[in-house]
């Protein structure tokens, strides 16, 4: 599969790229129970295949939807790209930087947005969290302040000297966002950043993606839904992935080509390349 | 490194003053500690006075010191694992960890601001014990007194962030810790002298560093004695240092890596 994948894109898509994905495989394995300890039987479930071989190239500049349902292993992919998450076998190399051999300069070229409401310093204003997270970027307390003042700006902020506790969801989201630019990485790693965001607040903040990051700051974006009408009108590349498998990765057009849908929609052709399997 | 560990000492600042109470329990909580104490050596001063003749004292000064001096022990020993876990808890151990920040960098941090409500509390027990029972501190060897603090640390730090490395891959339950942290009490002769104790807890006692850094702060504090006086309380503290500190930091990068590898690091 991942080679009938690089295959397929040789074909399409811009030489430079920056992330190197080889077959990254990654199983979980589930511990064991104390009912089972308690009747001294050791043997090891069967391993949770989270990710299996996937492969993918991506161009600089370009957006990149990871589509599947819950439980696909998109998360996954994200930590472990991250450096949150050691892959069981298969290489990520991002520039010229090894994922294993390079992690701290990794962790500087990338930014994750989680989807955790969960990250933050809940009694702290955004503003006293961005600053403790800059600083452990390493950035200056200079440019700590001048970087703050440049996100609020960009991101039209006014409430950075509230309590994280009183945002809203979509204001926390954002200031997810903002942590993951602070010290202003190349490849921005997103894990459903619109989920729990009403529609007005979903579209303004794709469109903040796409223009501000994308096409005025020249970042990387590799995003997670499993939302198929997001993904369509956001990304320029999709991976679709399920059951940990990558089954098919390219533009649409490609895509479509793929399943044999010259006309059809993301949904249609996730269902056709993963056999009609809409849950994990 | 000392900008990371600033930037901690600033959060962990702001985190704790949102608490408002807290300072306040605290101070009241050690309050009625020495209180205790002290109505308790009224009961029992004259049956442990003669266990009490190498250092000088009384049991309420010695209590006292050893009950201050103990919470340095927690800041290495306890820190860690309740930094670790409430960093787990709140969900931001993942994005700690996601910053090109050193491991040790991290562990150094973690454990600042427990060792600045540490000094908080024994300038407490300083200021109660002066003012309110009139205990006399000018025997003091402020030097010996200064490397039994620092080594003490140290000492404990490294047990500490190995008990944190069960934190890390287990998330609850810290059987070091809690083995430690209780044993330690009660015959590190933190609560009495350790000669109260049968031969064969004395013998016992020998093998823990807190046995030497407690007999030593008491030598110190209330007998003048000297760096050389102290050697061998030192030499213990500084050996156990010196081979615990670097295995303590290796086996906690071990444990980071078994919790990346099952995919667990944000869990808790």
């Amino acid at each position: 599969m991942a080679t009938r994948i690089l295959t397929h894109l040789s074909f399409s898509v811009r030489l430079d790229f920056m992330l190197k994905v080889d077959s990254i495989t990654k199983d979980f394995l589930l511990p064991i129970s104390f009912r089972r300890i308690a009747r001294l039987d050791f043997k090891r479930l069967p391993a949770v295949h989270a990710l299996k071989d996937v492969s993918f190239d991506l161009p600089k500049g370009s957006v990149l939807a990871i589509l599947g349902p819950n439980g696909a292993g998109k998360t996954t992919i994200l930590k472990t790209l991250a450096t949150l998450i050691i892959p069981d076998s298969g290489t990520v190399r991002l520039n010229d930087l090894i994922l294993g051999k390079d992690d701290d300069r990794i962790k500087a070229a990338i930014g994750l947005m989680t989807s955790a409401e969960r990250s933050f310093y809940w009694r702290l204003t955004g503003r006293q969290n961005l600053e403790f997270f800059a600083a452990m970027q390493g950035l200056s307390p200079d440019r700590i302040k001048t970087r703050i003042a440049e996100l609020y700006d960009l991101f039209g902020i006014n409430y950075g000297d509230r309590r994280f506790d009183s945002y809203s969801t979509g204001m926390q989201q954002k200031l997810g966002l903002m942590r993951a630019v602070l010290h202003d990485p190349e490849l921005l790693l997103l894990d459903e950043p619109t989920k729990s965001l009403d529609y007005a607040g979903a579209v303004a903040l794709r469109d903040f993606i796409k223009d501000m990051m994308v096409k005025k700051h020249g970042k990387t974006v590799i995003f997670t839904t499993h939302q198929m009408e997001e993904a369509a009108g956001f990304a320029d590349l999709f991976l679709i992935l399920h059951n940990g498998r990558a089954h098919a990765y390219g533009s649409l057009g490609q895509l479509r080509a793929q399943a044999g849908l010259p006309d059809g929609g993301l949904g249609e052709i996730f269902m056709k390349l993963t056999g009609g399997q809409t849950h994990a | 490194m000392l900008k990371k560990a600033a930037a901690f000492l600033k959060k962990d600042f702001l985190m704790e003053s949102s608490y408002r109470l807290a300072f306040l329990s605290n101070f009241f909580g050690i309050l009625v500690g020495i209180l205790s104490y002290f109505f308790i050596n009224k009961l029992f001063a004259g049956q442990i006075a003669p266990h009490l003749a190498p250092f000088g004292v009384d049991y309420f000064s010695y209590v006292l010191l050893s009950t201050a001096f103990f919470g340095y022990v927690g800041v290495g020993l306890g820190s860690f694992s309740e930094r670790i876990y409430a960093e787990q808890q709140q969900g931001t151990l993942e994005a700690i960890i996601l910053t090109p920040t050193r491991i040790s960098t991290i562990l150094l941090s973690l454990s600042l601001w427990n060792l600045v409500l540490a000094t908080v509390d024994m300038f407490i027990y300083a200021c109660l014990a002066v003012f309110l029972f009139n205990i006399s501190f000018a025997n003091i060897n402020i030097l010996s007194a200064i490397v039994i603090f620092v080594l003490t640390i140290l000492s404990f730090s490294a047990l500490g962030i190995i008990s944190s490395s069960f934190i890390v891959i287990f998330k609850r339950g810290n059987p070091l810790g809690w083995i430690l942290g209780s044993l330690e009490g009660l015959i590190g002769g933190v609560y009495f002298p350790v000669t109260v104790l049968p031969g064969w807890m004395q013998f016992l006692a020998k093998l823990f560093p807190i046995t030497y850094a407690i007999n030593a702060i008491q030598l110190a504090v209330y007998r003048n004695y000297s760096v050389s006086q102290l050697s061998r309380e030192i030499l213990f503290l500084a050996a156990f240092s010196a081979v615990l500190l670097p295995l303590a930091v290796f086996i906690f990068k071990r444990g980071l890596d078994k919790s990346r590898r099952d995919g667990t690091l944000g869990q808790y």
